[in-house]
């Protein structure tokens, strides 16, 4: 497994950029404000896109380095423009009502990330340096997972929650750069894509509820209920 | 040649005394440039201690000896603290050990201490409500000061800021590592709070914004000269801490010959160059905060600090 | 010769989609559906017998797998294909949509063709990505009405079901690190590949792993407490929608959990998986139950019979062995027919009454004495009593389970079965026994909308009465090949 020969340096670094991406998971979930969610988002991209190059230099898996700007080009840009352009065409600025406040809603954050510290510690048998990078990347990967769920779960507007979805993305992408660089690039490329036909899809499901169901908001589309 | 460490040590205070009201100038005509205006000169804050040094002394009937002795404090206290923390060399010079960093945290916080005081002390309305302000803001901020210092403390296992220069420059992956950046990120929402930058601070002088120019609003003459350059001081000690023990530990003299003296003044005027354009870049792009709302920054800073701390022991 | 049939199977659907989204005609576009879902009927049944008797066949560079257990999802899909598409052309021109029409007609070829896709995948990555497909093209397709209710309907349906599958993409990604450990940092991700690792994987590592994949494969079957899209998405899309998804998605969505169970199978970590299917499948099957008897929309009333039927399904794969894969795959095939019955008629009906409301339907048989026949007895055929299919299928489950460790289970699911007997047909009762006013209007097209009934329900009722020995074998080979994957 590439992480059996990681040393110190490496460690640091790709430790670093993911708690940092984490930290802008916590970001999204604290601001109300649906332009800061977007960039945040960005900025967590191109964290993740620097992650991967930082593999592939380190680990020597050169189309890694295909990856990275692929990655930062459509989830860093392009993702967060399309994005930006939805809200702009939708006139809404912020979450109202928001079901926890977003002081609340950190500290059941904090909470999911130490739960999901306890399940990658059960589900690691490495030790060492490697050990340490291990956990951290599978709880970075399911804490992200946990914090994107809880961002679809306390958020009511439609733009966050596309965006909690492409934040659960994120954090299996995050991931699987750490543990598994060997995956095959066709798969990685192929995700990739298909992310961005999802976002297509929610812009025109966006579009629909906006002229059909007249709300993007979840909290007035209680029409289907028992 | 090779100076002594007298010497050494007089240049490093000496260096701070002077410089100081530079790196203001900078500031303010940087802020000022960005915005698409011309700006005061560089050396204006020089022309303006000048110009009060020169006028006329007022005191208040209410003024006890408190009010006289306060700048005296606080201009003395900034001028202890580069005594104990690597600003030209990176070896500690004699007098270095007479305190480690919570002491020099201490000896900085002493002078915002005396300024409070002396606020209160003419029982004028504008005193009372700026010193109230800072003790509040000084509750929220010096927790995290501590705990950023015990979190840099915790990752070069010991005390003297020397020591975590030379364990950042030695080892880059300590340099790296999630606590490092942290605290790298912990201690910038503290030089932004301490040195009286936005989201917290304003530059006017509009009283229901005022915070520390409402506590030294009494002050006149060579007092009030001696609480602006005690200031300008401690702006330059913050950002000497975060440049040369956290962000750029590089470019410092290492044997002490005037040569290299003066190389290291200018890399660390080069090392406030850069961070001084980050700070007018982020208080360019917001505006103040309301008032309820100064705990969020200084929130944030203390749980990088908090993180910093975890990441240090578990990784 | 199965790579050749597969090859057909794949084309007719895809040149259907394609010619009817060129040619914008709404008339060319339904008898291109309907020629290219006959055609891909009549292929799947040559291709299973081609597999059984050759064996399986890889292509595109180990990519594509068709084996038996593949080939008869892809049967009860082409089946489902089949009789939606004829019931689509009578009841969406009842639509009044005549514009958007061959964009549905080429939506519905697509969806069956990532359907097929779906079974058809050997790579557990390209299999989520087909899913992920799936799940696309179908919210267009839920959403087609333009109505407030079809909207929101799609717009949960996405979410939910997106967020779900990715936990089944975390999970894929754990199996494949896990899988690193013993086959090197690159390797390809084949079903066979996982199996032959999986013994060698950590425990833990591998357990959430698994249920990983079943919580998001299980979000998109429908399994309970993860089902609570289905019931809007069923209800709300057009009938011959709501049947596809029903019969068919659904069926797929377990393959695909019925295939990472045969991956970790043999490890330690098998008797917790199937401990895990079990429980979802029984916690879906009560909570369906719960939910059937209190319901007052019809369509959603069907909705809530597919997460049932799910829970069948789940239970009959967690219980194992020859009897309950057996079960599992006749029960496939079985709620396929009899569900896209019940479809069809609930379709009928609200075209006729102008309402999906239990309590404004009333004397059905007046308005639709033959269908109407049909669909009661699907209605006694999908509450699982005999002499219908699913009293077969859901008994050899049953069979299985009580002779196992499940057998809590098993009497669980006798008991909730009354329930749900009782439960949907006093629905039923009172929609064709119970007095009241306004007959149902009569519609045109009655023809294209009754035939496909016809079609469903003889199988049901030869299939309930005769069960073949050569199917059982078809299954006994089926249920083999699943425990022993490594090929």
């Amino acid at each position: 497994m590439f992480l059996a020969h990681v040393n110190s340096l490496e460690a640091s670094i790709f430790s670093s950029l993911a708690i940092l991406s984490l930290l802008l998971a916590f970001v999204m979930l604290g601001s109300h404000w649906l332009r800061n969610y977007v960039y945040a988002f960005a900025a967590e991209s191109w964290l993740i896109a620097a992650l991967s190059a930082a593999v592939g230099y380190f680990g020597g898996y050169r189309e890694l380095y295909a990856i990275a700007v692929l990655t930062a080009l459509f989830r860093g840009l392009v993702l967060p423009w399309l994005l930006v352009r939805i809200i702009s065409h939708l006139n809404v600025k912020r979450e109202m009502h928001a079901v926890l406040q977003p002081s609340s809603s950190l500290v059941v954050g904090a909470l999911l990330v130490m739960f999901a510290f306890v399940i990658a510690n059960h589900m690691n048998h490495e030790t060492a340096t490697a050990g340490h990078v291990v956990v951290l990347a599978l709880t970075i990967m399911i804490s992200l997972k946990l914090l994107g769920f809880l961002m679809l779960s306390v958020r009511n507007e439609a733009i966050s929650q596309i965006l909690g979805l492409l934040v659960l993305e994120n954090g299996i992408f995050l991931g699987s750069q750490i543990l598994v660089p060997g995956m095959p690039m066709l798969i990685e490329i192929v995700i990739l894509f298909d992310l961005l036909i999802v976002v297509a899809c929610f812009g025109m499901l966006v579009r629909y509820l906006v002229v059909h169901a007249g709300t993007t908001s979840s909290r007035e589309l209680q029409k289907l209920v028992g | 040649m090779v100076l002594s460490d007298l010497v050494l040590q007089i240049c490093q205070v000496l260096c701070v005394l002077l410089l100081a009201p530079l790196l203001q100038g900078f500031i303010l005509k940087a802020e000022e440039r960005v915005q698409r205006s011309r700006g005061p000169s560089l050396i204006q804050p020089y022309r303006d201690l000048w110009k009060l040094f020169h006028k006329e002394l007022v005191l208040p009937e209410s003024a006890s000896w408190i009010f006289w002795i306060a700048p005296f404090v606080a201009f003395t206290a900034m001028l202890i603290v580069p005594i104990l923390i690597p600003v030209l060399t990176d070896r500690p010079l004699p007098l270095s050990d007479m305190g480690d960093m919570l002491g020099g945290g201490m000896v900085l916080t002493l002078g915002s201490f005396a300024i409070l005081l002396a606020g209160l002390d003419s029982g004028n309305v504008y005193g009372g409500i700026g010193s109230s302000r800072a003790v509040m803001l000084g509750i929220l901020a010096e927790p995290t000061l501590i705990l950023v210092l015990v979190g840099i403390s915790l990752l070069a296992k010991a005390m003297l800021p020397f020591v975590v220069n030379h364990l950042l420059l030695s080892s880059l992956s300590v340099y790296w590592s999630p606590a490092h950046v942290f605290l790298i990120l912990g201690f910038f929402a503290l030089l932004l709070v301490e040195t009286d930058r936005l989201p917290i601070h304003s530059s006017t002088h509009i009283e229901i914004y005022m915070i520390d120019e409402a506590r030294i609003l009494e002050y006149s003459g060579p007092l009030l000269a001696l609480l602006k350059w005690a200031s300008m001081m401690k702006q330059f000690i913050l950002y000497i801490i975060f440049c040369n023990v956290f962000l750029l530990p590089w470019g410092m003299s290492q044997l002490g010959t005037p040569l290299g003296q003066l190389g290291s003044v200018f890399t660390l005027l080069l090392k406030f160059l850069l961070v001084a354009l980050a700070v007018v870049v982020v208080e360019t792009v917001q505006s103040r905060l309301r008032f309820y709302r100064y705990q969020e920054p200084l929130a944030a800073g203390f749980l990088f600090a908090v993180l910093a701390i975890v990441s240090s022991q578990l990784l | 010769m199965a790579y050749d049939l597969a090859l057909i199977l794949f084309l007719a659907p895809a040149i259907a989609a394609i010619a009817s989204l060129l040619l914008r005609q709404p008339r060319i576009a339904e008898y291109l559906t309907v020629a290219a879902a006959v055609i891909d009927l009549v292929v799947s049944i040559p291709m299973l017998v081609s597999v059984l008797r050759n064996g399986p066949v890889t292509a595109l560079h180990g990519y594509v797998l068709i084996d038996t257990l593949g080939t008869w999802v892809m049967i009860c899909i082409a089946i489902v294909y089949a009789l939606s598409s004829l019931y689509a052309v009578g009841y969406m021109r009842l639509l009044n949509e005549e514009g958007r029409l061959s964009l549905f007609y080429s939506l519905f070829s697509g969806f069956a063709f990532t359907m097929f896709a779906a079974c058809v995948m050997n790579n557990a990555g390209v299999f989520w990505i087909a899913i992920e497909l799936t799940t696309l093209i179908s919210t267009f397709l839920v959403g087609f009405e333009r109505e407030a209710e079809s909207t929101e309907a799609a717009w949960k349906y996405i979410v939910v079901v997106s967020s779900g599958i990715s936990l089944a993409l975390l999970g894929t990604v754990l199996f494949y690190w896990g899988g690193s450990f013993v086959l090197g940092p690159t390797y390809a991700m084949t079903w066979a590949a996982l199996h032959q690792s999986a013994a060698q994987v950590y425990t833990p590592l591998l357990t959430v792993s698994f249920l990983l994949v079943l919580v998001g494969y299980g979000t998109k079957a429908g399994l309970a407490p993860m089902h609570t899209w289905l019931p809007d998405a069923h209800s709300e899309s057009p009938a011959p929608v709501s049947a596809m998804l029903s019969g068919a998605l659904l069926n797929a969505s377990m393959l695909g959990i019925a295939r990472f169970l045969a991956v970790v199978d043999g490890t330690r970590t098998s008797r917790f998986a199937h401990s895990a299917v079990v429980s979802f499948g029984i916690f879906s099957f009560v909570l369906a139950a719960l939910f059937i008897v209190r319901q007052t929309d019809v369509k959603r009333l069907m909705a809530y019979s597919s997460v049932e039927h799910i829970g069948v399904q789940a239970l009959g794969l967690g219980f194992g062995g020859a009897l309950g894969v057996a079960g599992t795959l006749y029960h496939m095939l079985n709620h396929s027919l009899n569900k896209s019955l019940m479809f069809f008629g609930s379709g009928n009906a609200m075209r006729a009454y102008g309402t999906k409301d239990i309590g404004g339907i009333r004397s059905v048989l007046r308005t639709f004495p033959a269908s109407g026949t049909l669909w009661l007895l699907g209605a006694v055929g999908i509450a699982g009593a005999p002499p219908f299919a699913l009293f077969l299928s859901e008994f050899t489950i049953l069979r299985a389970g009580m002779g196992g460790r499940y057998r809590w289970a098993a009497i669980l699911f006798v008991v909730f079965l009354i329930v749900v007997f009782i439960g949907f047909l006093s629905h039923f009762r009172s929609m064709y026994f119970d007095q009241t006013a306004e007959p149902g209007e009569k519609l045109s097209g009655l023809a294209w909308r009754a035939l496909p009934m016809w079609l469903a329900f003889a199988p049901i009722l030869i299939l309930g009465l005769w069960w073949p020995q050569h199917l059982w074998s078809v299954f006994a080979r089926i249920s083999s090949n699943l425990v022993g994957v490594a090929q």
